[in-house]
This record gives C-alpha cells, structure tokens and sequence, in this order.
C-alpha cells in the first residue's frame, strides 16, 4: 500500500517535472493566489485587530469583569462587590492567566449628567486610577489641551472635546457632575477641567469624562467598589482562551451571581458584527478569486488527462485500477497546489512583511478622525501576521487543489484502455 | 470446467461488435479458441482482421459483445475493473509496437514497474530486473530515460517489464513492427528463451514472417473469424 502510494507520488512529482512549463502555468496561479490571499488576510487581520484595539483601550478592554445587570442598567446598583473585585483580581495574577495580561484596571462608570453655567449635557462618567489608566487608555495620546489625570488629583477632570465644546468649558473651567448615588440619592460633584481630548468618535467626545476614582468613590458613596474591571490582553486572538481560563477561576463568583466575565464580542456587539461582516466580505472576494483559479486548474489538468489518455491506458494495462488512475491525477494536482501553495504563502509574507511592516498608509484615502461602532480607524494599517492563518490558506489552497482535480480524476478513471491505447500522441 | 482451468487462455463464441456512425463493424466474429499453457502462438492476418481486438479482449483491455474469455480461469466477464486489473498485474504481461514505456520512468524503473505495483520490495526488484538487463544486453542502460534509448532497446526493456513478474501469459502486439531484421532477430531470440525457460505462453498478433515462422501454432484471422489454425512442432514448453 505505501509502495503505490509513494509510486502514486514519485510518478506525480516526474510528471508535473516533465509538463514543466504547464505545471509551472498552473502553479503561478496559485502562487499569486496564495500570495494574495496572504496580503489581503494579514492586513485584513491587522486592521482587525487595530479595530479591536481600539475599542478596547477606548472602552472596557478585551475582557471585562462587571457585575451580571451591569452591560444593561449602566448603574452604580450594579457594581462589583470588595469581594467580588479582590477574587477578580488574584485571578488575574493566577498562571496560566498572568502571562496573556497586559495590564487591567478598575473603573467606577455611571452615566450622569455634566452641567456649567451654559447649560446640561448626559455624561458617560468614569472614576479611573489615573496611572494605571494612562497605561490602559489611549485617552492620555488623543490629548489635544492641558494634562491627563495625575495621582494627586481629586477634582480634576479629564473631557471630550465635544462635551467641552457643547458646555463651554476651557482648561480650569468648573462643571458639576449629577449622578444617582450607591444610597439611591442624586449627588452633585464638582469638578475642574485639567485636560481636554478628541479621539475623533462622536459618542466619545460628546460624552466621556474621566475623574479620579477616589474622587467619585466618595462622591457616590461606594467606597472601594468599582463597576468593571477591565482587562487589556496580549493579543485579541487570546480572549476566548483567556476569558475560558477567568470564567473556570471564577467560577464560584459566576454562579452565585457576582460577577460577569465578557469578552469584547459580548461588550461591543457592534464592533463584534463589524468584524465578521468585513471577515465575510473577505472570504467572500478570496472565494471568487479561488473559484477563478480553481477553473483554471480543472482545465489544465482535465488538458492534461485528455493529452495523456495513452499514457493513463498504459497505466492500466500494466495493472493500475482507474482508481488508482484517477488517484495518479488527483496527487499530481495536489502535489501542486502543495508545492504552490508554500511558495505562495512565503512570497505573501515575505512581500506583504518587505513593502509593508511598517504599515499601509491609507492617510491619503482618510483622516484620523474616522470612526465607526466606537473605534478609531488609523489610517496606517500594520499587517498581523498568525500561524493559523498560514495554516488556513494551505490547507484552502489544497482543498481547492483537489476539488479541481476531481472531475479531471473521474474523467481519468473512465479511459477505455484498448481505445487509448490507439491514440497517437 | 477441468478444461478451463488447465488452458492458459479459452474464449469461447466471442464476438466484439463496434458501433461507428450508426453502422456496427464486427471486429471479432464468434472465435473459439483454447491455449494451452506454454504455447508460442502467432496471430496472423491482414489490417483489419481483429488480431489486436483479439489480443485486446484476451488482455481484458476491452469486453466482448457476446462470448465468453477466460484466463487464469477467471470469466474476464464476471471480474469487476479492479479485480480484472488485479488478474492483469498477476497473470498477463503486455507488448505494444509502440514499446508504451512511461517517459518519467528510467529503463530499470519502467521494468520493475509491475513489480512495484505487486508490493516486491526493492532489493528482490533490482535483483530481478539485474538479471533479465544482463541476460538481454541491456546491462548498463539502467538509468537511461526510454528517450536516450534506441527502438530496439527500448521494446527490449518492454519485454522485460512483460514479463518480469512472472505472469503465465504474454500478449505482444506487433512487437518487431517498428524493429530492424536485426533486433526483430534477437528480440525473438529472447522471447522464446523465456517461453523455453520459464514455460510462459506468448500470443502475437502479427504480420512479421519472422514470427509466423518461429511460431509454433499459426493461426490466420480473416474478417475477424478464424481461417486457420495450424499447430507445428514440439509441444508447448510448460
């Protein structure tokens, strides 16, 4: 069995040798396929994944801890206990789960109202350790006056641009915040405006203040207790593994109803369908540009059977069945798309790495500013390159490979050996 | 039954009808025919006159219309494509005029080929494709392409691949057609040393008189019928 097998492919690799200028036809076909495929995957992950980036360091990261009504009521009611928080926390330091943490920070977050002597806006107000979040957030860098929070704040505030705009504030302007307390009462706080940012997202810049979270504990009456513990991750390929491992540690917390975990899919279920409807686009232009590639191969290849109709008689004659006939063709045609396939996913990476590791600058298409679902767009995209996804487009590649050689295979299998054995080349 | 188990080969009534442009050509018309094991036989007659369609049904290379072919005593009728593979790769080495040597393979590997597909291991292939390269003059040319080959040469290592693996029937057809006198000579020279030494029948078809001539039964195909049968000297070498 494993002679003809090696038969199968010794006789394969000589034949693709001896056809050479069709095999290398084909193979170019696949090369730049898989090349391509490589490029648009890698910079459609990388865009991806500065997508999810951003709306994690703009927002409660790649995981979030909270507690269950939390995602829904946005209210301090539904905060994370001491307890819950401290057992949150000792799971973050565990290992197995340390080693894919970046950092995680703590927010106290109600929605509430921002007032000056203009007029009232709704605000989105975040009590934040103000080291620990200039590490988290990418606020501090879409700075555009004054400062970021400091340790020794207490009635700073740190707002949008729109929100500043809209309520007529400037740097050292006061503005009171008005929100329901931990005891159900309406609590005013005032605060002074130290730094003022624009990432470019409307709903964020309209909206959004950080104050200290000491400040707002005291101002809400909840102490030590914050609403979420947001979680920033190595790499947004490692949330589901990380939030699995986090969900198994906190297991006791989860079923007594004290806390959440939520993955960014589950917190921003916008961004999530951004994602896999542009994934979908993507598969959907690599399918057709493969379903043009696969007929290019069936027609080689089918070429080739009706060329070698003698040859594959011969085959028979000697003793192989037709289905070792139409195996002959179909490892031919894998061997190909195997051997394309690598040179191809090669070429993709090394090209895709050479012209455009330092990213695919799009500045010229669009702004800084362009925002969508809460993120911010870079316009220079960096492409990321995985492993599974070298591993996907070979194995794609080789699947097309031989769906392609199936039907030259069956036409292979159904030779009538006496006639082929007539033909003249 | 005994009969057909005993005979190399046994077709009974066989007809093979092809249909061309709505006309039916009867290529092969109601041939009986017994060939006992280690017979040298000659298939004779002009174009036309069904001695490679024979071969061919005999081969399990095409089925008859009607009739019946047994060989090995196996219905060729009754196995399935691979199991009629399967008695092709056991019991039956082939011989084309066009020597039909796969271009990719070397002279060895062509002639080892059948016994690659047996499962022979490597030493006993080489061993045996060794001896029979020494026994024909074409020790030397082992790794020689079939293109770097003369016409001689190459139907030489055809020859061996027929018959390497032992089988108890060989069909050649028009083996010497593209040979000069001299290779047609020694070609046939070797053939019937292997049917003297190792009792393997041979069935050409043919029109070389150097064949008919060695044959030790001629039989004549007219229109696809036979017209004679004619068996002379010794009895066949089993």
């Amino acid at each position: 069995m494993i002679t003809r097998a090696t038969t199968l492919v010794r006789l394969a690799l000589r034949n693709l040798r001896r056809y050479l200028r069709r095999s290398l036809l084909t193979a170019a076909a696949m090369i730049v396929g898989g090349g391509l495929m490589i490029f648009s995957l890698s910079i459609g992950d990388g865009t991806h994944e500065q997508w999810i980036e951003s709306g994690a360091r703009l927002g409660s990261g790649h995981i979030t801890i909270q507690a269950p009504g939390f995602q829904a009521t946005r209210k301090i009611d539904d905060r994370l206990s001491v307890s819950a928080r401290s057992a949150a926390e000792a799971a973050l330091r565990q290992p197995g789960i340390a080693e894919h943490v970046v950092t995680s920070v703590p927010q106290l977050a109600i929605g509430g109202l921002a007032s000056s002597p203009s007029g009232a806006r709704p605000a989105q107000i975040v009590g934040v350790d103000p080291v620990a979040e200039a590490e988290f957030s990418i606020l501090d860098d879409k700075q555009t006056e004054g400062r970021y929070l400091e340790p020794d704040d207490r009635l700073a505030a740190y707002v949008g641009a729109g929100l500043l705009e809209g309520l007529d504030l400037r740097i050292g302007s006061r503005l009171v915040l008005t929100a329901q307390d931990a005891d159900g009462e309406i609590a005013d706080q005032l605060v002074r405006v130290v730094g003022v940012f624009s990432t470019g997202v409307p709903e964020v810049d309209q909206a959004l203040i950080h104050i200290p979270l000491a400040t707002a504990g005291s101002w809400l009456r909840s102490g030590d207790d914050v609403t979420t513990i947001a979680v920033l991750a190595d790499n947004s390929r490692a949330v589901n593994r990380l939030s699995r491992s986090l969900r198994r540690q906190l297991a006791d917390e989860i079923d007594t109803g004290r806390l959440t975990v939520l993955t960014w899919r589950e917190a921003s279920p916008e961004l999530d369908a951004v994602v896999r409807i542009d994934d979908l686009g993507n598969y959907v232009w690599q399918g057709i540009m493969f379903g043009i590639i696969a007929l290019t191969i069936v027609n080689t290849v089918l070429m080739s059977v009706m060329y070698r109709k003698r040859e594959f008689g011969l085959l028979q004659a000697l003793g192989f069945t037709p289905r070792q006939t139409g195996g002959l063709v179909i490892t031919e045609g894998l061997t190909l798309t195997a051997l394309s396939g690598f040179v191809g996913v090669a070429l993709g990476v090394f090209l895709t790495w050479f012209f455009f590791r330092d990213g695919l600058d799009f500045s010229f298409a669009w702004d800084e500013d362009w925002s969508f679902s809460g993120v911010v767009l870079d316009p220079i995209i960096l492409p990321l390159f995985s492993v599974r996804r070298f591993v996907q487009v070979l194995v794609f590649i080789l699947f097309i490979g031989s769906v392609a050689s199936l039907y030259p295979a069956y036409r292979a299998t159904r030779i009538d050996v006496a006639e082929s054995m007539k033909f003249e080349r | 039954m005994s009969e057909q188990s005993a005979a190399a080969v046994r077709t009974e009534d066989v007809w093979k009808i092809f249909e061309q442009e709505a006309e039916e050509v009867h290529a092969v018309r109601g041939v009986s025919l017994t060939i006992e094991p280690g017979e040298f036989i000659a298939m004779a007659g002009p174009s036309g006159s069904g001695k490679t369609t024979l071969l061919n049904l005999i081969g399990g290379l095409t089925r008859p219309t009607r009739g019946d072919v047994w060989v090995a005593a196996q219905n060729l009728a009754a196995l399935s494509s691979p199991r009629l593979a399967r008695l092709r790769l056991e019991h039956i080495g082939f011989i084309f005029q066009a020597y039909n040597l796969l271009p990719v393979l070397s002279a060895a590997e062509n002639a080892e080929f059948p016994l690659l597909l047996q499962g022979v291991n490597g030493g006993e292939r080489r061993r045996r494709v060794q001896e029979l390269f020494e026994r024909t003059g074409l020790a030397g040319l082992e790794d020689r392409r079939p293109g770097k080959l003369s016409g001689g040469q190459q139907q030489r290592v055809a020859v061996i691949r027929a018959v390497v693996a032992e089988p108890a029937l060989v069909l050649a057809d028009e083996p010497t057609a593209n040979l000069d006198s001299a290779a047609s000579d020694s070609l046939l020279d070797m053939m019937e040393e292997l049917n003297r030494d190792l009792g393997t029948t041979f069935v050409f078809a043919t029109h070389d008189p150097r064949v008919m001539q060695r044959a030790r039964r001629l039989i004549r195909l007219v229109d696809g019928a036979i017209a004679s049968d004619e068996r002379r000297g010794s009895e066949p070498n089993r």
